[in-house]
C-alpha cells in the first residue's frame, strides 16, 4: 500500500471521503465513531483499505 | 512500463466499503410531522440508519445518545420490531423529531406500505424496509393509544395522522 496517492472509502449510508491516507483514515474513523456507534482503531481502518485497494499500482497502460 | 508509477500516486481507486457490522444493530427511522404528512429524514439521507450496538450497551440509551448528539434532541425513541438480517439481531426503531431539527437533511413522505406477514411457526422469508416503516409507525400508533407518555409527548397533529394506521404492538418481523 502505498501513502502518496489519494485513497476513497464509502460506508453503506453513502457518506464518502477521499485522499491522502491518514485523512481517509481520521475521517473514517470519526463518520464511524459519531454516526454509526462504531468503535474503529486505524489498524482496523488500514485493514479494509488494503483489502479494497491493491499494494501494486495497476497497470495503466496495458 | 514507463509513466505508471507517476499515474498511480495521483489516481483514485475503488472506494472499499465500510459497515456497520456487530451482532446486534440498532436500524433508525427518523420521522417528523409536515401538515399532515409522515416524512422520514437522517442525517446521511431518508433511509435507515445504522448504528452497531456493544455487548454492554442499552439500545435504546445508544440511540437516544447518537441522534442527540447528531440531529438534536428527539421527542420519542421507540423500539418497534426486531428481525434477522445483515448476519445480525436488527432492532428497528422509531425516532420522533420536531420539524426545527431537520435542518438541511433530506427527506421522503412515508407511503402506505404492505407488513411482511409470518407464518405460525415460520419468520417471512423477505422483508422490505417500506413494511418495516409501515410497522413502526402501527406501533407508534398503539402507543398513542395506549401509552400515556407517548400520548403526551406527540405533538397535536400526529394522533390524527396516526389513527389511520392499524395499532399493532411491538413483534419479531422475522
Amino acid at each position: 500500500m502505498t501513502d502518496t496517492g489519494e485513497y476513497t472509502n464509502r460506508c453503506e449510508c453513502g457518506w464518502e471521503v477521499t485522499g491522502p491516507l491518514d485523512e481517509v483514515v481520521d475521517a473514517t474513523i470519526e463518520h464511524g465513531r459519531r454516526i454509526h456507534n462504531m468503535e474503529a482503531s486505524r489498524d482496523q481502518v488500514l485493514a479494509v483499505l488494503g483489502a479494497g485497494q491493491p499494494d501494486e499500482p495497476a497497470d495503466l497502460t496495458a | 512500463m514507463p509513466g505508471a508509477e507517476a499515474l498511480s500516486s495521483d489516481m483514485t481507486r475503488d472506494p472499499v466499503g465500510w459497515d456497520v457490522d456487530s451482532p446486534i444493530q440498532a436500524e433508525v427511522f427518523v420521522v417528523w410531522l409536515d401538515g399532515d404528512q409522515i416524512l422520514l429524514t437522517g442525517p446521511d439521507g431518508p433511509h435507515a440508519w445504522y448504528l452497531q450496538l456493544g455487548p454492554t450497551e442499552h439500545p435504546v440509551e445508544v440511540v437516544d445518545r447518537i441522534v442527540r448528539d447528531v440531529v438534536g434532541p428527539p421527542l420519542l425513541v421507540h423500539s418497534t420490531s426486531w428481525r434477522r438480517d445483515r448476519d445480525a439481531v436488527i432492532l428497528s426503531f422509531v425516532v420522533v423529531i420536531e420539524p426545527g431539527l431537520v435542518g438541511s437533511m433530506e427527506s421522503v413522505p412515508i407511503g402506505r406500505a404492505e407488513l411482511a406477514r409470518s407464518e405460525a411457526t415460520v419468520a417471512p422469508r423477505d422483508i422490505a424496509v417500506e413494511a418495516v416503516v409501515e410497522h413502526g409507525l402501527r406501533h407508534l400508533a398503539w402507543l398513542a393509544e395506549d401509552d400515556p407518555a407517548v400520548a403526551a409527548t406527540l405533538p397535536p397533529g400526529w394522533r390524527p395522522i396516526l389513527a389511520a394506521y392499524v395499532p399493532e404492538p411491538f413483534r419479531a418481523l422475522g
